[in-house]
Formats: structure tokens, sequence, C-alpha cells
């Protein structure tokens, strides 16, 4: 992202808060002012028309007068109100649009500083920066001068008004506000300094839940739940004692402000209505003066307020960019030319890394790699590796030295250069929330911008090459596809259903049940035994089944509710007695129509129930539930009445007679019958879409919709039926389809969804995709199995060999011998140098190090 | 549980109840808790494999424990490229195979085949350690169990090498 303007010379952490107000939305901002100047004159008219009303009007007993004045006071309080309503608009609108500018900045800003800001940051501290501490500042920032403009203004236009009608009462009523002006200041610095420590504390405690959060597996797994509890007590506890100190504070503020708001009519009661007494002043004046009163406290306590607010919003912004006061050290972009295309000569003179704390992580490393040149990096751990190998790929900048790639010194390089050059892959990789397609395609669209991406073919090889090919397939089986997705290949899809079905079908026989009309599915649930197919608006799905008026009358009708209710009381039955003392773990729940989560409801039902004929309608829901979801092959807790079946199958008929609203003709009830048939010709239920061969089930998945029924085990699904599936995919040309389909898959937040390896490999494929001349591995085949190390091990030494720099940080040593030369870390120096061979013969620290591995 | 209006097939082994008649009758159950057996007889799981179907082959991994309903199960040994019999098993006496795989993660070191047509049931390793961490006092004993019956199949395995030994391994001492 580029942002240019003229404002952005002063660095973003370095601007006030009223750097943003002044220089932002000017025009939006003067016809705001415009609208509050008029605003004023519609404030003061009324108290004019009240003075009038009373010294005129009323005086003269003159109606005609009165409904004039009359109307002009509502006429005029109404516009007033109009324009406060326009006023209040342009604020937040104002405000909001700043907000985002100032968000969108700082957050190009705060992803730009270096990992070694990010090594003492916690996490906690910039989310909560920049999520909910700039909205409270958001609101701030609309009124930040319209505000103190109409207070001002109107105050003194008010007290004009007053000074006008009488300078002595005028004068009197306005002692109280020096006093004011004393003691309110005193409070707020006071509140200011409670203030900065509540933010400071409500920022600790997100770090410390935060970290539990990520760090929920350990918890589990220690059960330290009384230490995270202890860790989080300390927090809620400081922030009670401040948040109490705080509104103490505050409400002080306010009883002071109330006490000087009643001084004022005190003193014009006794004062005003003294000279009325005496003549000395008309009583309209009188009122209007009151009114004036009233109304000049109000922009008076709405200017205290907007200070309050003021330095709240001052202390929550400096605390903000306090944090990110750090300038990015590298430009993001090149200046004024194209992103070089480097050779990969890679040159490292006297390189020596210190940390803050003082240090020295590498010391002294002087390192040449030509181009083309694969060179492994090994060592004990801790050696420092992995630093050296992100030094080399400018995310850590050296301390004293040089690092210059084909000439060109690391430190002028721009971060555009290093990422259309390198590619890094990290110890561990990061995989973002999204499709695998998003992640794979990460790294060539940051450095593309809005160039070509690699074709689909090019991505499918890489793929390939890094051994993600079958899981790819297998998500690719799993996608459920919404019928445009489907509509290309839904011929396709139906054809493989067929040869499946027909030449393949002694295989695939023995590993899936068929859908089959006249069949009872003994793997299937009783919902899609009765319902066999489904509905794309999620009509029949199970939970709904129990409201749904014609599916429950159908079950009346076949005799079957009774039957199902029983089903299900036994099932409820059976598994809270059983799983009692299992419910907390979802394993035991596998194979159970009941969710663990569901529990606790079908305990307290059980106990409730003295049958399974309930009158009672939710019971009945919760026991009915049960049975629909109930499949007789996979669920043991109890086994399907064998009576059950027939009834099913003639419920299985007359639910399809409902859904497409056929009178069948009783004579024809014997004929063999077919879904097919009654299906979608009537047209009227088009939504609804039976399990017909000639039907692409559009809420199953591709495999179920391949193999038209259930898997018999879910075993099976991983080696007999994936082999069977890619062969009969791969003779029909349809492997690279699914495959397209399987890179939709959603990887979950931090690609939680996927296996280990699967990331690692994802992460892999993702920086090969790039075809960066040079190419960083820190141990990036550690987490992968014998056979997918070996394979891209393979790749480095042929696909690339010649064709690209490589340095490999490698822990596994019997996988160096391959590389053009073997450089030997040893607490942050390298210690030895040289080819497998050399080193071996050289019995030094390498040698010693492939000792203690075998 | 009995239901009065339905009754609910328990003969075939498609229930607890018929599971649980089962495996209490087999010694590696026997005087284990009634809670232990059900629990097993509830996760079990039925497989079924044509005459001449590789059930498990040697190097992959072991996850499961195998106990025989019906028909016969050949257990072999692949070695120099050949195929080594070693024991078939069936219904009665040992109807069990793969009992080690409760115990330790390992790559299976024999094979398994149909011979006839055979209905199987097995516990995974993962629903018998779940299930024991809940009962940690009968344990030690399932473990025992467990290990008397690899012994029991060690030594029918045993003398049946021994009867069918090659004359040149007949030899009191071993090689030098
Ligand atoms: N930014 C840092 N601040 C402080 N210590 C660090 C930092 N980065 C790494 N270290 C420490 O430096 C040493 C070398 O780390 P590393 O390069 O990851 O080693 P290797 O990859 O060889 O195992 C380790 O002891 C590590 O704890
Ligand atoms: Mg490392």
């Amino acid at each position: 992202m580029k942002i240019t303007g003229a404002d952005n010379r002063v660095r973003i952490t370095e601007r006030s808060l009223f750097y943003w107000i002044l220089r932002r939305h000017r025009p939006m901002q003067f016809f705001l002012l415009l609208v509050i100047v008029v605003s004023l004159f519609f404030k003061v008219f009324p108290l004019e028309m009240q003075k009038r009303i009373i010294n005129e009007a009323i005086y003269l007993k003159d109606t005609h007068l009165l409904f004039l004045y009359c109307g002009l006071y509502i006429g005029a309080v109404t516009i007033a109100g109009l324009l406060k309503y326009a006023i209040n608009l342009c604020q937040v609108y104002i405000g909001q649009k700043i907000l985002v500018e100032m968000r969108t900045e700082l957050y190009h800003h705060v992803l730009q500083l270096p990992l070694q800001f990010y090594r003492k940051m916690q996490a906690g501290t910039v989310i909560s920066a920049m999520t909910a501490e700039l909205n409270a500042i958001g609101f701030f920032l609309g009124g930040a001068l319209a505000i103190p403009i109409t207070s001002i203004l109107t105050f003194v236009v008010f007290i004009g008004f007053m000074f006008n009608l009488n300078p002595l009462l005028a004068l009197l009523s306005m002692g109280v506000y020096p006093l004011e002006i004393i003691v309110i200041p005193f409070l707020q610095n006071k509140y200011n300094r409670l203030n900065k420590k509540r933010v400071k504390t409500t920022r600790s405690m997100a770090n410390v839940v935060n970290e539990a959060i990520s760090g929920i597996h350990e918890i589990h797994g220690n059960a330290s739940y009384g230490l995270e509890e202890k860790k989080l007590s300390t927090y809620i506890h400081k922030l009670y004692d401040l948040v109490k100190r705080l509104f103490i504070v505050k409400y002080g503020i306010k009883f002071a402000n109330n006490v000087f708001q009643s001084m004022g009519p005190f003193i014009l009661f006794l004062v005003g209505g003294y000279m009325a007494i005496n003549g000395q002043f008309t009583l309209g004046a009188l009122v209007a003066f009151l009114s004036a009163y009233e109304k000049v406290y109000d922009p008076w306590k709405e200017l205290i307020e907007y200070y309050q607010d003021y330095q709240d919003a001052k202390v929550r912004y400096k605390q903000i960019m306090k944090i990110f006061d750090l300038d990015p050290v590298h430009a993001l972009l090149p200046f004024s030319r194209d992103p070089f295309t480097l050779q990969g000569n890679i040159s490292m003179k006297n390189i020596t890394f210190t940390v803050p704390s003082g240090v020295k992580l590498l010391e002294d490393i002087n390192l040449e790699v030509m181009a083309n040149e694969q060179i492994a990096l090994v060592g004990y751990s801790g050696s420092g590796k992995s630093t050296l190998a992100l030094l080399i790929a400018q995310l850590y900048d050296a301390s004293q030295g040089t690092i210059s790639i084909d000439d060109h010194q690391l430190a002028e390089l721009s971060k555009l250069d290093m990422s259309s050059n390198v590619a890094m892959i990290a110890q561990q990789p990061f995989i973002f929330t999204g499709t695998i397609r998003e992640n794979l395609l990460y790294g060539v669209q940051a450095v593309a911008g809005d160039g070509p991406l690699p074709d689909r073919s090019h991505i499918l090889s890489v793929l390939r090459q890094v051994g993600l090919q079958d899981d790819i397939i297998r998500f690719g089986l799993q996608a459920v596809l919404t019928p445009e997705q489907c509509k290309p290949f839904r011929d396709k899809f139906l054809r493989m259903r067929q040869i499946i079905h027909t030449s393949l079908r002694s295989d695939f026989e023995k590993v899936v049940e068929f859908y089959d009309a006249a069949a009872y599915l003994y793997y299937s649930n009783i919902r899609d035994n009765i319902v066999f197919g489904d509905s794309l608006t999620g009509e029949f799905i199970i939970e709904g089944l129990p409201d749904h008026p014609r599916f429950m009358e159908l079950l009346q009708k076949t005799n079957l509710e009774k039957p199902l209710l029983t089903l299900g009381y036994a099932i409820a039955t059976q598994s809270v007695a059983l799983l009692a003392n299992f419910q907390d773990d979802e394993f035991f729940f596998r194979d159970n129509p009941m969710r663990a989560d569901e529990f606790t409801t079908y305990s307290q039902l059980v106990e409730k129930l003295d049958g399974p004929q309930s009158k009672d309608k939710e019971a009945r829901r919760l026991l009915l539930i049960l049975a629909l979801r109930f499949i007789p092959q996979k669920h043991s807790i109890v086994s399907l009445p064998s009576a059950m079946e027939a009834k099913i199958l003639a419920a299985r008929r007359r639910f399809q007679e409902i859904v497409f609203h056929i009178d069948r003709d009783p004579a024809t009830l014997l004929e063999v019958w077919s879904p097919c048939i009654t299906g979608p010709k009537t047209g009227e239920s088009v939504d609804f879409i039976p399990f017909c061969p000639g039907e692409y089930m559009y809420t199953h998945t591709l495999l179920d919709n391949i193999l038209f029924g259930a898997l018999k085990s879910e075993q099976m699904l991983d080696e007999p039926l994936r082999n069977l599936a890619g062969q009969a995919f791969q003779g029909e040309h349809l492997l690279d389809e699914v495959m397209d389909i399987g890179l939709n898959f959603e990887v979950g937040s931090k690609g939680d969804r996927l296996s280990g390896g699967q990331k690692q490999k994802l992460a892999i494929a993702r920086a090969f995709l790039k075809d960066a001349p040079i190419v960083i591995m820190d141990e990036a085949t550690a987490s992968l199995d014998n056979t997918s190390q070996a394979r891209i091990q393979g790749l480095l030494e042929t696909d690339y060999r010649g064709r690209k720099t490589v340095i490999a940080v490698i822990h596994r040593l019997d996988l160096t011998p391959s590389y053009d030369r073997i450089v030997v870390m040893k607490a942050g120096r390298i210690v030895e140098q040289g080819t497998y061979d050399e080193l071996m013969e050289r019995k030094g620290a390498f040698y010693d190090l492939a000792r203690a591995e075998f | 549980m009995t239901l009065p209006e339905q009754n609910f097939n328990a003969n075939g082994l498609g229930n607890i109840t018929g599971r649980q008649e089962f495996l209490n009758r087999l010694p590696m159950f026997s005087g284990a808790p009634a809670g232990v057996t059900k629990m097993f007889a509830y996760l079990a799981k039925r497989e079924e494999y044509a005459q001449g179907e590789i059930i498990i082959s040697e190097d992959t991994r072991c996850d499961r424990l195998f106990l025989i309903m019906s028909g016969k199960v050949d257990i072999f040994h692949r070695h120099k490229g050949r195929r080594f019999h070693v024991q078939l098993l069936g219904p009665d006496s040992i109807n069990y195979f793969g009992e080690l795989a409760m115990l330790a993660e390992f790559d299976w070191f024999f094979s398994a085949r149909a011979w006839t047509d055979v209905v199987l049931m097995t516990i995974s390793r993962e629903a018998f350690t779940k299930v024991m961490e809940r009962f940690p006092e009968s344990y030690p004993v399932v473990v025992q169990k467990i290990i008397k019956l690899h012994i029991n199949r060690f030594a029918d395995q045993g003398s049946y090498f021994l009867s069918h030994i090659s004359p040149e391994a007949w030899l009191e001492d071993p090689p030098q």
C-alpha cells in the first residue's frame, strides 16, 4: 500500500492529536463551523421572543402578537434542534473519517516495525492499542474543533445577551465561574493520572488473557487453571481499585459543577427579584435573563466535559504512539526504479549481531556465497543459525559489518527488492486464516501487486513437488460445492459416479453402501432413510424436522412417530447411563447420536421422563432428534428394531409424494418406486433434490456425490478409497479439477485445520511458488516424514541445481552430502566450512556433530 | 436395557449388549469391571473381510486390537520376498491378534489376511487408552492379561515353528 500526501512527512508517532484534526477534511470542518455560527442565532432568538411575549404580548393583552411571537419562538427552537442534529452528524462523520485514516496509517507503520520490536512487545498491547483505545479517540476527534468553538461562541453570545439586559446582574451571576476555573482543573489532573494507570493495567490484563488463549493447550495439559486465574486476578483487583478511585474523582468534579450551577439562580433571584420589585427591571427581562443564565451554563458544561475528554484522548493517544515510536528500518519501495533482479551472490563481512541486552548472538561472521551455490548451515541448536538466516533475509539487521547481495548493500535494498528476490521458509512458518490458495499465493501476490499470478498448472505442479497433492485431493473430495461451482463439472462428476456404480462396483461395494431407493440404508441415518434427498434451503435438517408440520403428519400417518420416540428414548437413557462419567470428552460421543455438548440437556430430560411417550412438546422434539440421527451400523448404543425398516421404507415413498405434491394412485403403489421418476418433473419443489443417480446432491461433499452412498467406515476414507478414487479421477482427467476445488479449503485460524506437516509443506510451496533466485530454508523440512523430506531434498538437487542460491539450515546431517558446501556454526561463530567429504576427513566440529547423530 | 414395547435385537453383535457378552467370554476381560467391558463394547468397531483380503500388513502403523467373531485369519510373515505362514486363528481358543497395539505404538511385525470370510471386532488404541484412563485401578490387571495373551500366542507360534523347522536349524547352540 502506498500513502501519499504532504502531511506524511512527519513520522506518524510524532504527530500531535491536533495534527490530524487540523489537516484533514478541512472543507467539511469549515462547513461545520458555518452551521454552528448559523445555529447560534437560532439559539438566542427564542430568548428575545420570551421577553417580548411577557413584556409586550401579555402586558398589552394582544393575542395577535402572542401568536406571532409563539410561532416565531417554536420555529426558531425547531430550527436550532435540527441544526444541532446536523452538527452532531457532521462531527461523527469527521471523527470517524479521521479515525479510519489514523488507523490505516498507523497499521501501515506498525507492520513495518522491525522483528526486534515484536520480540519485546506483547500481542495484547498492540491489539488493544489498535482497536479499543483508538476507538475512544475517534469519538473525541469529531468534536475536537466543533465543540470548543460552539461552546465558546454560545457562551459569549449568551453573556452578551445578558449584559445587554442588565450589566450588573450579568456581572454578578458570572462571579462564580472563576472559582470553577481553579477547582475543576485540579481535580481533572488527578483524574488524568489515574486514567493513565487504568489504561496500562487494562493492557496488561489483555496480555495475560491473550497469552492464556494462545497457550490454552499447555494450560489444559498442566491443569494450571488456578495459576492462570491468579495471574489475571492481580490485574482484576488492581483495575477495580483504580476505577473506584477514578470515579470518586469523576463524580467529585460533577458535584463541584452542580454546586456552582445552583449558585447562579440563587444570586439572580435574590438580586434580580429585588430589582424587579423595585421596578428597576421588567418581568420579561428577568424571565429571559433566567433562561439565558440556564443556557449559558450548557456551553460551559460542554467546555468542561470537552476539557476532560481532551485530556483523556491525549493520554490515550500519547500512550499508543509511544508504543510504536520507532522508525521502520528499510524503505518499502525502491526509490524511482524497478526492483532489482538479483543473481544471488551473497557476501558477509565481519558480521556481528548484538541484542539490546548486550548479548552477542553472532560474532565476526565472514561468508561468501556464489550465485547458484547450495549451502548447508549446521550446528548445535542455539548456535545462531536461524539468526544468521534472518539477517540474510533482511528480517534482522546486523549490528556491525555488512551484508551485500550482488554488490548491493543489504541495508540499502528496499523491502520489495528483498521480497522479489528472496524466498524464506521459517522454522515455524505462519499460515493465515483463509483458503489454501490464498496462503499459497500470499508471497507472489505481495510481489506482483496487480500483476499476473501463476496459472493453475504451475500452482498444481508446485503442490506435487512438495508432496501436498494427496491432501489437496482429499480436501477437494470433501468440499461441498454450490450449484454454480459445480456447474462446469457436474456432468463429469455424474459420469464418475456411473463408472463407480458399474465397472468399479465390486471394488467400491466393500467400502460404500450405495443409495438405493428400494433398500434400507444401514450406514445412513433415519432422516436420510425417510427424506432420501435434501433441500437446498435446509428445510429438512434434522433439528428442524420436529417442527415441520408436513413431516410430522407423515410420521403419524405411517405410524412412525411412536416407534421413533421409543428409539430416541432408548438412545437417550442408554447414553446418559453409559456416558455419565465420560461426558467431558468428545471422543466418547463420536459414534453416538448425542453430542457431548448436549449431554446435560438429555440427562435432565431422562430424569424428568418416565417413558418415551411424553406429552411435553420439547421432550418429544429432543427424543425425535436423537432417533432421526441414528445410524444402525455406526451407533452401537441400541439396535434398530427390524419392524421399523419396512415402516421407514413406506414413509420414504410417502415423503416424496408430499414434497412433490403427487397424489399417487394406490394401484401404482406396488410398482418399483424411484425418486427420479417422481422427482423434478413436477417442477414445483425445485429446491428439493432426491437421492437419484442423475442428480448432484448440493448439500453433500463431492466424495459423497461420486460414491453416491455412505462410507462404511471412516478408515476406508484414507488408503483404499483414495487410491480407488484417485485412479478413477485420473482416468477421467478430473484430478486437476478436484485439486482446484481442494485449493479452496479453509485452513482455519493460523492453519489450525491442517496438520503440522501440511502446514510446513504449504509454507514450502508458498516460497517455491515465488520462484525467487535466493532460497533460505530454516529447518524447513524438519517436521516432515522421511519420504517428504527426501522429495524436497531431491527437488533442490535436480530442479534447483544451477538455478538458485540455496541457504538451508539443516538439522539432519545425513541430508548434507548433496550440498556444495557445509558451514558449521558454534556459539555464534563459523567454525568450519567445506564439502561433506572434506569435513568428515578433517575430523573437526562437523565430524563430532555427525558422530553424535548416529 | 430391555424395552417393554420393542425388542431391540441383541443377538447380532451390532449393539452393546451382544458385544458385551462376547467380550465377557474373552480371557482378556475376564474379571474386569462391568463398566470397562461395557465401554469397550460401546466403542468397538465391526470389520468384515472377504476371503483372501489383507487385514493388516507388516510395516504399517498399528492402531487396534482384533477379535475374531467368525471365520479364520491367516497370520504370516514376509521374509526375503517369501511368505511364511505362522498361525491360523479362528473364533475359538486364540481368537485375537494385535493385542500389543493396546500398549504401545509400533509398526506391525506380521501380516494378516482373511483365510475365509471373517467378521472382526476391533478396539482402537485410542479407545483403550481413553477408557483405561477412567479406570486406573483396573489398568495393571488388564495389562497383565494382555501380556499373558501375548505369551500364549508366542508359545503357540513357537511350537508351530519347532515342528516345521528345517534340518539345518537343528542346532543346540546359537552359531558363534
Ligand atoms: N532477538 C533475540 N533476543 C535475544 N536472544 C535471542 C534472539 N534471537 C535469538 N536469541 C537467542 O540466540 C541464540 C541463537 O538462536 P538461533 O539463531 O535461533 O539458534 P539456532 O537456529 O542455531 O538454533 C539462542 O540462544 C536464542 O535463544
Ligand atoms: Mg533455529
